[in-house]
């Protein structure tokens, strides 16, 4: 798996997906979570080349599990895509070890934007 | 310090969202707001520094078509969860936007959504401060913005940036 989407929203992860292939990365592999929870489910089997996910989530929200990622010193990258982008909750995400914050709505260049510096 | 935002900014919001997920042109109608026969309402809910509710609303039909457009397929022939899912990842999209640039200390709620025929939002102690009605070629919809505060003109732009780098 080279990324993992989590959202709760399945259409969010469509949309995900699509941009993804858009912006260029057809033939990496995706895995997707529902929420923070399943994620971690997920990480311990397979440690992805980034995580992009969702803020506001029912079970685990997107922050809780950044915290549980870094806090198990793993150094995954990790971008939050999130309606929600006021100066507060990026400073909190980089304050807890994100790597970007994108906010919604978005085109596959601004994914591209976001996760090429990490991937190539 | 705190901000609030324009009827002119939650319209840009909403232009935003439906230009960039789903390639859709919308303008604001003067349409006075009739909400009859089948419809659907996604909401978010907002608590904080100011407390309140964004929803959008549109009959079936053209739920059917955002969806289509939103997932790029072929719009479903009823509301079906997939419709549900965008009606209520499009209203937190724009939720979430407002309550960006109030700049203000504000928890979002996940989005919900009804569909039906006979009923009414009511959000506790709040009344609707804004109703504004948008066309695009496939029919007409409402994003209505229920408050205990007013929206007070124009002190915010749209958004910042969409991507921020660490």
């Amino acid at each position: 798996m080279d990324i993992l989407v989590v959202d709760d929203s399945r259409t969010m992860r469509i949309i995900l997906l699509r941009a993804i292939k858009q912006a260029g990365y057809r033939t990496l592999t995706v895995g997707e979570a529902e929420n923070g929870a399943q994620a971690l489910e997920k990480l311990r089997g397979d440690k992805p080349r980034l995580i992009l996910s969702d803020w506001n989530m029912p079970e685990m929200s997107g922050l809780e599990l950044l915290r549980q990622v870094r806090a198990s010193n793993d150094n995954i990258p990790f971008g939050f895509v999130t309606t929600e982008g006021s100066a507060e909750m990026r400073a909190l995400a980089k304050k807890s070890g994100a790597d970007f914050l994108l906010s919604k709505p978005f085109t596959s260049d601004d994914i591209y934007e976001a996760i090429s510096p990490i991937l190539e | 310090m705190k901000t609030e935002v324009s009827v002119d900014t939650v319209v840009q919001i909403v232009q935003s969202i439906f230009t960039t997920m789903m390639d859709l042109e919308v303008t604001t109608i003067d349409l006075p707001w009739q909400p009859t026969g089948e419809r659907l309402t996604s909401s978010v809910y907002l608590e904080g520094d100011w407390n309140g509710a964004v929803s959008l609303e549109c009959n079936g039909e053209q739920a059917c078509r955002f969806a289509g457009q939103f997932l790029s397929m072929e719009p479903p022939d009823a509301v079906d969860d997939d419709v549900r899912d965008v009606l209520g990842e499009m209203a937190n999209m724009i939720g979430g936007n407002i309550k960006s640039a109030m700049g203000m200390d504000i928890r979002l709620s996940m989005p919900s959504v009804i569909d039906g025929s006979n009923y009414e939002l009511r959000v506790c102690g709040s009344e609707v401060k804004d109703r504004i009605g948008f066309s695009f070629v496939g029919g007409s919809f409402w994003v209505t913005v229920l408050g205990k505060e007013g929206l007070k003109p124009g002190t915010t732009s749209a958004s910042d940036s969409s991507l921020v780098v660490m």
